[in-house]
């Protein structure tokens, strides 16, 4: 099953197309990273998703071809929007009371001991909360949901790294116990390499790389040797991202999971997913993506 | 050390249940508590005033008509209410979410965002309009005296008819749906709150103006006297058959020292040094020997139409207003929750 | 590689005290007997998640912290106190499943079957000592020791690519070079 799943999604807001030609497929039981910069699209691929946003064009599926914003879609998504909205005046009880009126299912034990653990105490109105406690307060309501799929914005931008720590551990040990989806976004990716297997790269409206990170980090490697002969096998290959001194030069190159021989003189690396990362949003053209795909470049899907 | 230890096993709410409409009110109260509790002080505040005077007046034994100057401006400091609560109670509830962007968590709830937009107007809606009800109603009792059975000021006259218990509760119920529509359209709390006080003043001002009488078909007479309390919507003099204006029929009148006292009434001129009873508008009988004024209009050829609401028409009235201001704010909150479920991110 | 601070490998003592008073170690997990060993994570090492826990088991093995029949953490407690992903954790016991040194045994957990093989320790003192005369034959003829390693690593991947590549095989480390193929 697929929890999301979108066919040339496209989102415009006036003349702006924040989202184009979207088409993805993210499957369930994966931490799903959606990285790339500001502006990218990430937020309004999210919102679509979770039915904030009705798409301009193309359509987008949740959980095996549910609608967003259905009634079924909404029970089984649990969404954490960025810098955890809450109602600065309600007090922590009274916001887990709001969350329960609000849906069929919650566990209010879970979430009550789950706050007891983490010291936040259940009379303190949410505005008064530091960000860290209002993070960890959004996700135990959405995780007390018990939904199928958890969808975080951005959760960790405001947090210190102990508190993004504990974050991520409430909500792996939730994967862990449930089997919950895990969608995210951010633009900081080096958080996201330990826990992420699929990730979906986006850059100016655009999905450049879309895949687990198995797969990506199988089918890539760097070239280095002779900045004089990277030109020649520039053609050959299907190199993603070059980088040249004046004698040497790397070429980040897209394998297509043929173990060609390494030329000779040419040594070759693995590449890490933040290198991967870096590439991909260098060369706004190129693009990895299982199906067809728009790209100028480099081409060819895996 | 905050890693989670506990079980995750399904507690006992985990099981699907229909929503809680009685719970979700009770949050609605928790969220708005300020703005409800305030509309309750202030109002409660006003009638314990309003309480003191109806029993001042009623104590005083004489009830002196008129629009006298204190009826004039409480009523229209009470005409602000119902936009007033229009604006701090109705238009927050749906601007306040979406500017401060808690509409992201609370439309994303497993009840979507038009339960939630119901559950949240409906019992604010009931509040306000229960309140405005029950303070109608102390307004009612308060002047009563004053207002039924005044000679010169109609109960129909817009200066206090939308004071008593109907139209006072279906005028805040209006502006808390206009307010709820304004906040949603307009998605920001303090220029929603603004639209809501100047749409419902034109709404209050055109139905004044124009729609009240309308309600029912107008008497039409030609009395020189009207009925204590006739609303008069339009009088016209003619002499022999000629239209004439009022100041004409005026200065007809004072070569017999009479006025036209107030529409509907012709009564003697004050004589000059005497005291002026200008608040005092019971026509004075025609003293022996003087001229009645009515007969003395008909000898010149004079005559009068008029087109009135008699004040025996106040209940109707008001129920008539109230009906279709509860039709229109319905409407409105209706409104309101389709353009909730209309409006993307 | 650390496998844990300050728990003996000689038993469960500390690991299964109870509520942990005032002791300055964390307390493992509070749920059935606890593992013997913690994991820990070198973000910076380059080297797979996954494959840094499949190196900690089998080094603890080697070193005598885990026995079979010991049980490996489970895998909540491993995501609930490294916060990675639980996929990772059970890709690593697969490995470890893969390679015969661990059984996973339903409602229960994940348990050591097997050792791996030890070396005698003569045989150990014998290796060393050619070692060291290896290590001065490329030092006399100019290999530093970033060029020892690398010839190392490449060698060692050529022996175990013509061997089949099962058994102990270890992922190459950053800036590993291929030679000609």
């Amino acid at each position: 099953m697929n929890v999301i799943e979108a066919a040339g999604l496209g989102k415009r807001y006036g003349s702006t197309w924040a989202l184009r030609e979207c088409t993805l497929a993210i499957p369930d039981g994966h931490v799903a990273a959606l990285v790339g910069p500001n502006g990218a699209g990430k937020t309004t691929l999210l919102n679509l998703a979770v039915g904030l946003a009705t798409p301009t064009a193309g359509t987008v599926s949740v959980l095996g071809g549910t609608r967003p914003g259905s009634p079924a879609a909404l029970d089984g998504i649990a969404f954490v929007a960025q810098d955890a909205p809450l109602h600065a005046n309600l007090s922590v009880a009274d916001t887990l009371h709001l969350t329960r009126n609000l849906n069929r299912r919650f566990d209010r034990g879970y979430a009550r001991a789950r706050l007891d653990e983490l010291g936040i105490p259940l009379t303190r109105k949410a505005g008064k909360l530091s960000g860290g406690q209002q993070a960890q307060l959004a996700l135990t309501l959405a995780l007390g949901r018990r939904p199928r799929l958890l969808v975080l914005d951005e959760p960790m931008a405001s947090l210190d790294p102990l508190a993004r720590h504990d974050f991520m551990a409430t909500a792996m040990t939730a994967m862990a116990d449930d089997g919950v989806s895990v969608v995210l976004s951010s633009h900081v990716l080096t958080e996201l390499e330990r826990v992420a297997d699929y990730l979906v790269l986006m850059s100016r409206g655009s999905v450049q790389v879309a895949g687990e990170v198995d797969d990506l980090l199988a089918s890539h490697r760097v070239l280095t040797g002779p900045a004089a002969e990277a030109g020649r096998y520039a053609e050959r290959l299907a190199v993603v991202h070059a980088r040249r001194g004046g004698a040497q030069a790397h070429l980040l190159i897209r394998t297509n999971g043929s173990t060609d021989p390494v030329p000779p003189g040419w040594e070759a690396h693995p590449v890490s997913l933040e290198e991967l990362a870096l590439a991909y949003l260098r060369e706004p053209g190129a693009a990895s993506l299982p199906g067809p795909v728009r790209a100028e470049r480099t081409e060819v899907s895996p | 050390m905050t890693a989670l230890t506990l079980p995750a096993q399904p507690g006992h709410e985990a099981s699907p249940r229909p929503m809680p409409w009685r719970r979700m009110a009770w949050i609605t109260w928790r969220q708005h508590r300020l703005a409800v509790a305030g509309v309750v002080a202030v109002l409660g505040a006003v009638s314990v005033y309003l309480y003191i005077t109806g029993e001042q007046l009623r104590h005083q034994g004489f009830i002196s008509y008129g629009a006298g100057p204190v009826l004039s401006i409480t009523a229209v400091l009470f005409q602000a209410i119902p936009p007033l609560i229009g604006a701090f109670v109705g238009a927050p509830v749906l601007a306040r979410e979406l500017e401060t962007g808690t509409f992201r968590f609370t439309w994303t709830q497993g009840f979507g965002r038009a339960r939630w937009t119901v559950a949240t107007l409906a019992p604010l809606a009931l509040a306000v309009t229960i309140a405005a009800a029950a303070f109608g109603l102390v307004f009612s009792w308060s002047y009563g005296p004053q207002i039924i059975g005044n000679p010169v000021l109609s109960p129909l006259a817009a200066t206090t008819f939308d004071l008593h218990e109907v139209t006072l509760a279906g005028w805040t119920l209006v502006a808390f749906a206009i307010g709820s529509v304004a906040g949603i359209a307009i998605r920001r709390v303090v220029p929603a709150m603004f639209a809501t006080l100047v749409a419902w003043s034109g709404l209050a001002v055109l139905t004044g103006a124009f729609l009240r009488r309308h309600y029912q078909a107008p008497l039409v007479t030609s009395n020189f006297t009207l009925p204590d309390g006739a609303w008069i919507e339009s009088q016209r003099w003619a002499q022999d058959g000629h239209p004439v204006s009022l100041s004409a029929v005026d200065q007809v009148l004072q070569k017999i020292g009479a006025t036209v006292a107030a529409p509907g009434h012709l009564g003697q001129l004050p004589a000059a040094g005497s005291q002026s009873a200008a608040g005092s508008q019971s026509a004075p009988a025609p003293g022996p020997g003087s001229v009645n004024p009515a007969q003395y209009l008909l000898h010149h050829g004079i005559t009068q139409l008029t087109t009135y609401q008699p004040a025996s028409r106040l209940w109707p009235f008001q129920w008539i207003e109230g009906g279709w201001l509860l039709a229109l704010s319905l409407l409105l909150m209706a409104a309101a929750v389709w353009l909730v479920l209309r409006r993307a991110a | 590689m650390a496998i844990g601070k300050g728990i003996s490998p000689a038993g469960n003592a500390d690991a299964s005290s109870p509520g942990g008073g005032g002791a300055a170690l964390p307390e493992a997990s509070t749920r059935g007997p606890a593992s013997p060993i913690e994991f820990r994570l070198d973000p910076a090492s380059g080297v797979p998640t996954y494959l840094q826990l499949v190196q900690q088991v089998e080094h603890a093995l080697r070193l005598g912290y885990l026995k079979p029949g010991d049980q490996l953490p489970k895998v909540r407690d491993v995501v609930a106190s490294l916060a990675i992903n639980p996929n990772t954790v059970l890709k690593a016991y697969r490995e470890l499943e893969t390679k015969g040194l661990t059984a996973g045994r339903p409602g229960q957990g994940t348990f050591i079957e097997a050792t791996l093989s030890q070396v005698a320790l003569p045989e150990l003192t014998g290796l060393r000592r050619s070692l060291l005369g290896w290590l001065a034959t490329a030092d006399t003829a100019g290999l530093d020791e970033d060029g020892i390693v690398a010839l190392f690593t490449s060698v060692l991947r050529d022996f175990h690519e013509r061997r089949g590549g099962t058994g102990d095989r270890r992922a190459p480390a950053s800036g590993a070079t291929e030679g000609v193929a």
